[in-house]
């Protein structure tokens, strides 16, 4: 069996963080993701990331909590969001440091920095568009400076617990080689991103089906706000694929079909830059109410200029082309709101530590600290997954270090292989990808933008009917080498628990807050559901409880742009 | 609606046939349809069977590269009609990249594209300590490694590089291209020992010039000008020992000082041990009227117009 102080899985942003700051920390640590660390999702992250450097304006981290608190609608740990701005601008000089291209000012050399969504300041850190594959391929290149051993394609397929319930492993398909095999750990921290391909359209990944939350809620872990999922105001109609923030902090204009900047309406003050739960609502009124062009309303940056475009926008334009037919330079781009970023995550506190699992860690979209609330806003989920990667990776190593051998069941490989080999001795029944489609189908139609209950118990119907339809699934192919067909399979398996716990969270919570918007609970009611939801899985059914938010100094205010 | 034929590569060693075939599949699709979301819909309603790796869709995780009808792309940016359009066919041959083995169908074993990589060290390797907050670094300064920065180490450069099929230890055009991005990253401190580490045997003076890697990349990455930008940084550096840039230098000289190539120069100059074994091939050449019967120098009438040129070149760099 291999061995590790800390095993991390998943090797984005938050993920290759953790690693870096345990081997700092003196501890063996190694990586295992189901891709090269470089094809992870955080890579696709374009805008930027927040910190208040203060290097336009005046700004300063109380003014970067506020608007986070803000943002979250009320919903987020207060104490967390303090560490988060707090640690935001070390985090940011520390990748800089390492070599980040950051796009720069001018004149002085600094960090130039973008206005972004829901921020009173120009605070968001960039690399043109590209910022979270410049970030993402930074870490790497401390991973292999450090010679951090990284399993790259192994799948894992379990967490593995002791005796007493602590976490000491992880069982993984190596997909090369066809070989399952158990990778012991004093502590294991989780950093596999988000769910977003619970739904369709989705700016996610393919490969972004929440595997560690699953994971870790099979094992009794609880999952925390899993109703909140956050729609991003510009994704391309054609395939959900992400037009950055940083176009409207740029100064792109969203027009309806008569030409109106129509978010004048919504949000007088801040308009295209209020937060993404507001401006996605604003988009799917205009559609609904008939000022939309086939489902779509438009994202015009025309008056920007070309030159401004090829330098500050030049992926976007890329994308456009490839996947809209439409040059931004010419023409504004049809854009919809589409799935983007999932809040809700694997319960921890504020080192990542999940209060339900000795020896378990998660940082990143895979986690729940709270710091996004109901709401995240742009440029503060690549800050999330390095500042809190980087207390996950040392929070983790502290316990290793303290902790004794771990003590891992020795048969925690072979009970994978023997239900994975069952699995694949299954002939007939249903293909997963008949499954997901029909969940992303109803997830996006009945949990979306909007939500009343008589269509949300109508998509738990669905969840729960496709729930049972997969206990019959077959997996087409039946070898051992690269089997992306079990692959899917078994994260098919993982995006039926997470939408369960979604669209329960929906149903029980009766008021709109940040991305959860009911239209049968229009207000925020703060006397009643000011608290966060944890979901379990108990004998195949999810089990709904409450934990309190923490407050410091932000009292709840009407929340307006 | 639209009808094509993917004609796909196949290989599959778990079945114990350890040859390779292509395999036809007919998909009826949208005219709006990517050849991975394609390949993805034969993997789903035909044969769940076939491997290929891909994640973003988005063409920023370099995943899904293959060859489309013998071209590198990436599968999620390219449009099954438009390769149709170009191939004047109905049916799309999809292999995997080249200059690599296969493991299953389209996914190849990446290891020495990965290990390459690693060989140039590509990580900043700053002088001193950091500052406080960041290093200040002139906007322009910084926008010099922008384009190398883009690279998503898709490996559609290595798949299309003439070099490494000549030269399998070739380092390859992604990993020289992340060599210069540090090479010229003002913040780094080891210019000349990159620039001696990028040269020697399998370096950058083993390019070939082909501009595949150029033409192919799908991000603009331009990996042969950052190949010959390293060039340029080996001559600032004074690393001129090797063979590649004393051809190069040679080449220079000629010109500096004929306006136009002499080819014993240069040859001389290239490989002087190496030249002297080649005596007799040069004196059949001589005798042929392949060589100038003169070693002196011929000059051109216009000489200050490639001086001028040979100026605006190093200008540029």
């Amino acid at each position: 069996m291999r061995e590790h102080d800390v095993v991390v899985v998943g090797a984005g942003l938050a993920g290759m963080r953790a690693a870096i700051a345990a081997h700092e920390a003196g501890v063996d640590v190694a990586l295992v993701t189901k891709l090269h660390p470089v094809r992870s999702h955080s890579g696709a992250a374009q805008g930027g990331i927040n910190a208040a450097l203060g290097n336009e304006t005046e700004d300063n981290t109380d003014n970067h909590t506020f608007d986070t608190v803000k943002g979250a609608d009320y919903i987020g740990d207060q104490d967390a969001i303090e560490i988060l701005c707090a640690r935001a601008p070390l985090e940011v000089y520390q990748l800089e440091h390492w070599g980040a291209v950051f796009s720069r000012q001018e004149d002085s050399g600094k960090i130039a920095q973008r206005p972004f969504g829901g921020a009173g300041f120009p605070r968001t850190c960039y690399a043109a568009d590209l910022t979270g594959l410049v970030i993402l391929h930074t870490l790497y290149t401390v991973c292999v400076k450090y010679n951090i051993p990284t399993y790259e394609e192994w799948f894992v397929t379990d967490l593995v617990t002791d005796d007493n319930g602590n976490a000491v492993g992880v069982v993984a398909y190596d997909m090369i080689h066809g070989q399952i095999e158990t990778i012991g750990a004093k502590a294991v921290v989780m950093a596999t991103g988000g769910a977003g391909r619970v739904y369709r359209p989705s700016t996610n990944a393919h490969a972004s089906t929440g595997d560690a939350m699953s994971l870790a809620l099979r094992k009794g872990v609880p999952l925390k706000d899993m109703e909140f999922m956050q729609f991003h105001p510009t994704t391309l109609a054609a395939n959900g694929v992400l037009v950055t923030e940083g176009a409207r902090g740029e100064g792109g204009y969203l027009l309806n079909k008569d030409g109106d900047r129509f978010m004048s309406k919504y949000a007088p003050n801040k308009l295209e830059l209020a937060s993404r739960d507001v401006v996605s609502r604003a988009e799917a009124t205009e559609i609904q109410e008939g000022r939309g062009i086939d489902g779509c309303v438009l994202l015009d940056l025309r008056h920007l200029g070309r030159d401004r475009i090829m330098e500050r926008l030049p992926q976007i334009r890329e994308l456009a082309i490839a996947f809209a037919g439409t040059d931004p330079i010419e023409e504004p781009i049809p854009i919809r709101p589409g799935a983007h970023y999932h809040m809700g995550g694997v319960h921890v506190d504020n080192w990542g530590a999940a209060p339900h699992m000795p020896g378990l860690f998660a940082a990143g979209e895979c986690s729940c600290v709270s710091v996004h609330g109901a709401n995240r806003l742009g440029g503060n989920s690549l800050l999330e997954a390095v500042v809190f990667g980087a207390r996950a990776g040392e929070a983790s190593a502290a316990y290793a270090q303290e902790a004794p051998a771990p003590k891992v069941p020795g048969n925690a490989a072979q009970e994978t292989q023997d239900r994975i080999e069952g699995l694949l001795a299954r002939e007939n029944g249903p293909r997963q990808g008949e499954i997901r489609d029909e969940l992303a189908t109803v997830m996006q139609e009945k949990v979306g933008v909007f939500r009343e209950d008589a269509t949300l118990r109508e998509a738990k119907a669905t969840v729960d009917e496709l729930k049972q339809q997969f206990q019959g699934v077959v997996v087409d192919d039946k070898g051992k080498t690269f089997n992306t067909d079990l692959i899917h399979t078994i994260e098919t398996g993982y995006l039926l628990d997470l939408a369960d716990c979604m669209v329960t969270g929906a149903i029980a919570r009766h008021e709109s807050r940040g991305a959860h918007s009911r239209t049968d609970f229009p207000e925020r009611d703060d006397e009643n559901w000011m608290k966060h939801t944890l979901a379990y899985l108990d004998d195949g059914e999810i089990r709904l409880d409450y934990s309190p938010v923490t407050m410091t100094k932000y009292e709840p205010q009407v929340r307006s742009y | 609606m639209a009808s094509t034929t993917f004609r796909v590569f196949r290989y599959q060693p778990d079945s114990g046939d350890l040859e390779s075939y292509h395999q036809d599949f007919n998909l009826d699709h949208e005219e709006k349809t990517t050849v991975l979301d394609a390949l993805l819909r034969i993997q789903n309603e035909q044969d769940g069977t076939l491997a290929v790796r891909y994640s973003c869709r988005s063409a920023i995780c370099g995943s899904c590269a293959c060859k489309v009808n013998g071209k590198t792309v990436l599968a999620c940016m390219t449009q099954v009609e438009e390769a149709k359009a170009e191939s004047g066919s109905s049916t799309l041959q999809v292999d995997p990249i080249g200059n690599f083995a296969p493991i299953k169908d389209l996914v190849v074993d990446m290891t020495p594209f990965w290990d390459k990589f690693k060989a140039v060290k590509p990580f900043l390797i700053p002088d001193g300590p950091a500052p406080d907050k960041e290093r200040l670094v002139p906007k322009a300064a910084m926008e010099k490694v922008a384009k190398e920065s883009a690279c998503i180490l898709c490996a559609a450069c290595y798949s299309e590089c003439n070099s490494l099929a000549a030269d399998p230890e070739f380092v390859g055009p992604a990993a020289f291209a992340w060599g210069y991005r540090f090479a010229a990253d003002e913040r780094d401190s080891q210019r000349k020992n990159r620039a001696k580490l990028y040269s020697g045997q399998h370096g950058i003076w083993d390019c070939t010039r082909c501009m595949f890697c150029n033409e192919r990349c799908p991000k603009g990455v331009d990996p042969r000008d950052a190949i010959e930008k390293l060039g340029a940084i080996a001559f600032q550096e004074k690393v001129t020992k090797d063979k590649g840039a004393r051809h190069a230098k040679a080449f220079l000289i000629s010109m500096r000082t004929g306006g136009k190539l002499n080819e014993q120069l240069v040859g001389g100059f290239t490989d002087p041990v190496g030249g002297a074994f080649n005596a007799p091939l040069a004196l059949r050449m001589l005798q042929k009227g392949k060589l100038p019967a003169s070693p002196l120098t011929h000059k051109v009438k216009n000489r200050d117009q490639v001086t001028k040129l040979i100026k605006n070149v190093k200008e540029t760099i």
